[in-house]
């Protein structure tokens, strides 16, 4: 096709470096940015600003005083540092299922092994868990301790190496499988990694191959079923801040700040050249493919790019709460970020961020709160927090049925999930096809060919095939109720 | 060896019982193509029901005179296949019957949801911890009559293909036989031809979700004996052994379930006896991973789904 060889024109230039110059124009464009918003749009920048500068001040609002008396003033309990904390962290995943999963409709269900594989990054490098060689570079600890000890600004890209390795060798096989095999794989996948950490606790091994002899008695590489700890808490060297659980808000603004360069990346990328091909996918995999969008370096970076936004969220999880065990890493944990991306609007970033906010919000602040107050009211009722689950397989069921597209929708996600393809709006446009064409040269065709008059009304066999779960619904499915 | 042949007979216990649910899954995704994710938790509610019939209305225990314990458990049985039946119908008709035209991926997720509600409906009655009868059955070995004393079948294991077995030929009469089960064939094959050519294609897709239900609660009575244990979540676990097996005989593929249920009872079985009890679900996965990957037609192909 000679259309692919037309390069776009990119005034940034190709590549990182483009990227990197173009969201410097962005970053440093927005002084500019802001005025001209504020003189077009007064009101609603007025709104946001002050929105943003609340949340942005809200943990040292709430610790200076709102905690104290909110159970007086407001209805509903805040959230304190460890939920805001956590919403940063399940902001991230969402943001990066959001890429799988809402920009190249590829569901992963198992999106929580890379979330595993990022925390473990992080106990790996920065705990005493390698008891017997010491290796401490620029950490917070004094040099000779036992283990290896990395500073958290070099685990996090280290995590998401690791994470996004392991997100291309997933996709890599799976690329050929059509949607729900694909689920149910990448489903296996997520459960598999957590067995493998909880189970190489143990490892004894004898390996020789030629002059090369690699042997070992009862080697704890994982920690087992206890998992690894104390991990070293994020630690920013010269305002001597530590990053933990018992540093207040401090790790919010940790997590602040990796998400947003979260969701930076994420509106990048969803603008770029690959967002596009992955929308592309998404739609219809065949004709992307026919538009010369490679498709299998696109899924494959899809799966990579997804997954390291997992492997930052677990780095962070890990080093923040100075612990990580197997057991953090559920097949529901996958589920409730995939909760998060539907409910909030599959494919819209805004959307996700709000749906992990609000899941978050539910699941560690609202339903303990309830569980207390209906533990005073009638002791003997079952306390919610331990349904959290039951709550959220209605909402899938509910959302599902009623409101698939989320409550802040991608408009196109949207369009395709109300099926943009109703019969109605088909026979409209070949109405117009036949208007516009000359009606007797259709005919002339139909009565040489009568299936073609078919084809006109459903697409064909092939392209419902390969386009998986992203496919429009097909018309003559429609008919079938009636 | 005979190490060996006690755990093929573990295996070909455990087989069985996957067999059952496994059905479920095939016939299900054989002709709406679904995978019916809340069918192991489904299984579940049936070893959860049984449960609550045998310790807490009938008593039963292995002091029962024999003939009071056979009339209880057939009847158990049938009262267990009525109400999981029920409930997957209702499931369906609530759940994935107006998600029929959505994208497929809708009816997936819409059914994640109803197992994670499965589940916790079944922790709210029945409490978090394990819960578990007295084993009903004689102990002793019934291979002592041959005077073989190394390998033992139990009454359990026997029971177990008592019950299973003449399910299976039942189910594989109705689908070949009756007029009902070519109605499911043909709704299989293409819903739209069938519904032209007269088939009720929702009351089809209800009754096989009515069937698959049926043997998803007797499945869950065969485990409540043989293994005398069950907890809340034991249908995520059970759920994708027995899914793993329909994909491996070929998804949709009634004989095909059945012999990817045994193959995968004995992979079960070997693993935890030869390598760990650890590593069998990561061994289970990664079957199924390979099966998927490699070979997604299945050891025996795909008979009622090919159009899948």
């Amino acid at each position: 096709m000679t259309t692919m060889t037309v390069k776009d024109e990119d005034p940034y230039g190709h590549g990182v470096g483009g990227w990197l110059s173009h969201v410097g124009e962005v970053v440093f464009g927005i002084p500019d940015t802001y005025r001209r918003e504020l003189k077009l749009h007064r009101r609603r920048t007025i709104a946001l600003t002050v929105l943003v500068v609340l949340l942005v001040i809200y943990p040292i609002l709430n610790k200076a005083f709102l905690a104290a008396f909110s159970r007086n003033v407001f209805p509903l309990p805040l959230p304190d540092d460890t939920v805001v904390t956590f919403m940063m962290i399940f902001g991230i995943m969402a943001i990066g299922l959001n890429i799988v999963a809402g920009f190249a409709g590829l569901l992963d269900l198992g999106y929580v092994a890379f979330y595993a594989l990022g925390a473990y990054t992080a106990a790996f490098l920065a705990s005493s868990h390698w008891d017997s060689i010491s290796v401490v570079f620029l950490a917070n600890v004094t040099p000779g301790f036992p283990g290896i000890h990395l500073p958290f600004w070099i685990i996090v890209p280290m995590a998401l190496l690791v994470a996004a390795t392991f997100g291309a060798l997933l996709g890599a096989p799976t690329l050929r499988l059509r949607g729900d095999y694909l689920a149910i794989v990448t489903l296996g996948f997520g459960e598999i990694v957590p067995v493998v950490f909880r189970n190489l606790s143990d490892v004894t091994f004898n390996f020789s191959l030629g002059p090369i002899t690699l042997a070992a008695q009862h080697l704890n590489l994982t920690g087992g079923s206890l998992g690894i700890n104390p991990i070293d808490a994020p630690f920013l060297p010269f305002a001597n801040i530590t990053f933990d659980a018992s540093s207040g808000y401090a790790p919010v603004y940790l997590g602040m700040f990796l998400l947003v360069i979260a969701i930076l990346i994420a509106r990048n990328l969803e603008r770029s050249r690959i967002g596009r091909a992955w929308m592309a996918i998404r739609e219809d995999e065949l004709a992307a493919e026919m538009m010369g969008v490679n498709t299998v370096r696109t899924k494959l970076l899809a799966f990579a790019l997804g997954a390291s936004f997992a492997g930052v969220a677990g780095s962070l999880q890990a080093s923040y709460l100075g612990a990580t065990t197997s057991d953090f890493f559920t097949f529901s944990t996958s589920i409730l970020v995939l909760i998060m991306v539907i409910l909030g609007g599959i494919g819209n970033i805004w959307g996700v961020l709000l749906g992990a906010v609000a899941l978050v919000y539910v699941d560690k602040t609202f339903l303990p709160y309830v569980g207390q107050e209906l533990q005073q009211v009638a002791p003997g009722l079952p306390n919610p927090a331990q349904f959290n689950f039951l709550f959220f397989g209605l909402i899938l069921v509910g959302m599902m049925r009623f409101r698939p597209e989320g409550f802040l929708p991608n408009r196109q996600r949207a369009a395709e999930l109300a099926g943009a393809h109703t019969q109605a709006e088909i026979e409209a446009k070949v109405d117009e096809v036949v208007a516009v064409d000359a009606v007797a040269e259709v005919e002339a065709a139909i009565e040489a060919d009568p299936s073609i008059a078919l084809d006109n009304l459903g697409p064909p066999p092939g392209q419902a095939e390969a386009s998986g779960d992203a496919r429009a619904p097909e018309t003559i499915d429609e008919e079938r109720e009636l | 060896m005979d190490q060996v042949i006690q755990t093929f007979i573990i295996g070909l216990s455990n087989g069985l019982i996957f067999a059952l649910v496994a059905l479920g899954y095939t016939l299900v995704y054989g002709i709406i193509e679904l995978i019916n994710f809340a069918h192991g938790d489904l299984f579940m509610i049936g070893s959860m029901i049984a449960l609550a019939q045998i310790a807490g209305i009938w008593h039963l225990s292995s002091a029962t005179p024999p003939l009071v314990l056979v009339a209880v458990i057939a009847l158990v049985i049938a009262v267990t296949m009525v109400v999981t039946a029920a409930i997957n119908v209702t499931i369906e008709r609530v759940a994935y019957r107006p998600l029929r035209n959505a994208p497929k991926l809708a009816p997936l997720i819409s059914a994640i949801g109803m197992s994670y509600v499965l589940q916790n409906i079944a922790n709210l009655i029945a409490g978090p911890a394990n819960k578990s009868i007295d084993n009903l059955f004689p102990t002793t070995n019934l291979l002592s009559v041959f005077g073989i004393t190394t390998i033992s079948v139990t009454f359990q294991q026997v029971f177990v293909a008592i019950v299973t077995i003449p399910l299976l030929i039942a189910l594989s009469w109705f689908v070949d036989r009756t007029r009902q089960g070519r109605a499911m064939r043909a709704t299989a094959q293409d819903p739209d031809t069938a519904g032209l050519m007269g088939v009720d294609v929702n009351r089809t897709i209800a009754l096989t979700f009515l069937i698959g239900g049926a043997l998803a609660g007797a499945a869950g009575v065969v485990q409540i004996l043989y293994n005398n244990v069950t907890v809340y979540n034991l249908g995520f676990r059970f759920g994708l052994n027995a899914f793993t097996s329909a994909v491996l005989g070929g998804i949709g593929n009634l004989n095909g379930a059945v012999a990817g249920a045994l193959v995968l009872g004995q992979i079960n079985a070997f693993s935890d006896r030869y390598l760990s009890a650890n590593w069998t679900n990561a061994i289970v996965f990664g079957v199924l991973i390979a099966v998927l990957v490699f070979k997604p037609t299945g050891l025996l192909g795909q008979q009622l789904a090919d159009r899948a």
